[in-house]
């Protein structure tokens, strides 16, 4: 299994300046991996400087793992220099697609949850650890369709992917709330089905309620209804390493560790509740 | 309808690369009130030009004002369709924009100089690190090995060959000084780069420019130096250009076969 990390927030520009001058006040930061792939100048710097300090963990948006084209070694071979170089304490992506005919959407496209994605899934995951050299962890993403053919529920292809190619989940449960929410399935019911040996990271974020359906912005606090959830989340995993995403309009550091810290608060509360 | 097929459908219509094709789209997407299939398939659709405009503008964002939102969205489009996106990283999506906009017509003519100047310092902003040889290392070599050195270029280093001087668009822009100025056209050569974190960008003269391209393919002093012929004191004129390419950290190594 991974280490325990506490609660970290994502390594945004904007909080370069405040990161460098006031030191790395974050128990753990995670990476936008390709921002910073064959990168030198500040965003190099800042990174080095962070890792330093503090444990980091990259976090891809483009491995497309459910996609139909060949994985992308060139890619891949990137990301392993980066790993390398950086040592973080996991590499994750998702469990989604996003190419087709090498044509890149830069979406987190959702699979059908069916026999044919799973198989695919699977063997591509495999190939991807034995390129990185390392267990992957692959988060469930928001979504705002589904399809017809899916003969699976969502938790269960999730657990299956992780269970026969052998990887770790990042449970992000601003996704599991947006997406129940939008395709009408119990919250509850998907954590007890993820098994808790597998869950090796938490990502907490906060949503746009639009009226038809609620969209994944990251562009505001954790909501109530996430926290509610991530209070059943951390009875049935106990203490995960949990992480603050805010990637659009990024309020000031302490606003973005504040949340972070709020996170502790309620692991704290939950497992002391529990004790 | 296997997975390749239907990652085909969803793709083609998410990108606007492949329009129609409703009534399959309708079949595989499941319709969940309130919204209707084709509604949910149009969430990523939207999501996929906006995020890209986000993108490019973030790399040109000077040209995408002077454009104004609405503009600069359809170029993108426009510019999508023809430059789908290839690269894991979307900060690539934008890199043939300012060469894709030379050939559109409708737009202030000296805007594709813009971007291609705005993309410049783009890359050059996170461009890899290396090295940064000083003067030092020139007058290190043997005399009789000074004439075969050859210099090695800092990544981030650029140089553009543009049809009009931006600078004092962008200078405008940039510091947001009231009405842009009056488009100049000219042949310029722009070189833009790094210092620690800094960027920069400056015009190069004539000279300079042949100068700086010899050196970039692989010329050696001696034949620098001879790009000067015509000019009042060659020798000083060289002397003083190479040393500024050292101080202003364009030089990553030099080498000679003869050191």
């Amino acid at each position: 299994m991974v280490p325990f990390l506490g609660h970290g927030i994502g390594l945004r520009n904007k909080h370069f300046p405040d990161l460098l001058e006031q030191g790395r006040r974050a128990e753990w930061f995670e990476v936008i991996t390709e921002n910073f792939l064959n990168v030198g100048g500040r965003p190099r710097a800042v990174l080095e400087a962070v890792r330093r300090e503090r444990p980091v963990v990259l976090h891809g948006v483009s491995l497309s793992i459910g996609s139909v084209d060949p994985l992308d070694v060139g890619y891949l071979r990137d990301v392993r220099a980066l790993a390398d170089a950086v040592e973080p304490a996991w590499v994750s992506d998702h469990l989604c697609w996003g190419t087709f005919g090498r044509h890149n959407a830069h979406d987190l496209l959702p699979l059908p949850f069916t026999e044919e994605s799973l198989a695919h899934v699977v063997s591509r995951v495999s190939e991807v650890q034995e390129r990185l050299g390392r267990r992957i962890l692959l988060e469930n993403v928001s979504s705002y369709l589904t399809y017809a053919s899916s003969t699976i529920p969502e938790w269960d292809f999730l657990t299956e992917v992780a269970r026969r190619a052998d990887c770790l989940i990042l449970l992000d449960v601003n996704n599991v709330y947006v997406s129940a929410t939008n395709h009408g399935f119990d919250a509850a019911e998907y954590l007890r089905s993820v098994p808790v040996d597998r869950v090796a990271q938490l990502h907490l974020a906060g949503h746009q309620d639009l009226g038809t359906h609620l969209l994944d912005t990251h562009d505001a606090a954790v909501p109530d209804p996430v926290w509610a959830l991530y209070r059943d989340v951390v009875r049935r995993f106990g203490r995960v390493s949990t992480l603050v995403e805010w990637d659009d309009h990024i309020p000031p550091l302490d606003e973005v560790l504040a949340q972070a810290e709020r996170a502790r608060a309620f692991e704290k509360a939950v497992l002391e509740e529990a004790a | 309808m296997t997975l390749a097929e239907l990652q085909a459908l969803l793709h083609g219509r998410i990108t606007g690369m492949v329009p129609g094709r409703e009534d399959e789209l309708r079949t595989e997407v499941v319709a969940r009130p309130p919204l209707e299939a084709l509604e949910r398939v149009e969430i990523y659709a939207g999501m996929y030009l906006h995020r890209l405009v986000d993108a490019i503008a973030e790399d040109v964002p000077h040209t995408s004002r002077v454009l104004g939102h609405d503009a600069f969205l359809e170029l993108v489009r426009a510019y999508l369709h023809e430059h789908p996106s290839r690269s894991p990283d979307i900060g690539q999506a934008g890199r043939s924009f300012g060469a894709w906009l030379r050939a559109y017509r409708g737009i202030r003519e000296d805007l594709p100089d813009l971007a291609l100047l705005e993309r410049a310092r783009s890359e050059v902003r996170a461009a890899a690190d290396a090295s940064v040889a000083g003067a030092e290392e020139l007058q290190s070599l043997k005399p009789d090995a000074l004439p075969g050195a050859r210099f090695h270029f800092s990544p981030a280093l650029r140089v553009l060959r543009l049809q009009h001087d931006v600078r004092p668009l962008w200078d405008a822009l940039e510091g947001d000084a009231g009405d842009a100025p009056d488009p100049m056209p000219a042949p310029t050569t722009f070189v833009v780069w790094r210092q620690e974190f800094k960027v920069f960008h400056t015009v190069l003269s004539e000279p300079e420019a042949h100068a700086l391209m010899v050196a970039r393919e692989g010329g050696t002093l001696e034949e620098i130096c001879a790009t000067f012929a015509g000019e009042a004191d060659p020798a000083q004129t060289a002397f003083k250009t190479v040393l500024s390419w050292f101080a202003d950290s364009w030089v990553a190594a030099v080498t000679s076969q003869r050191a």
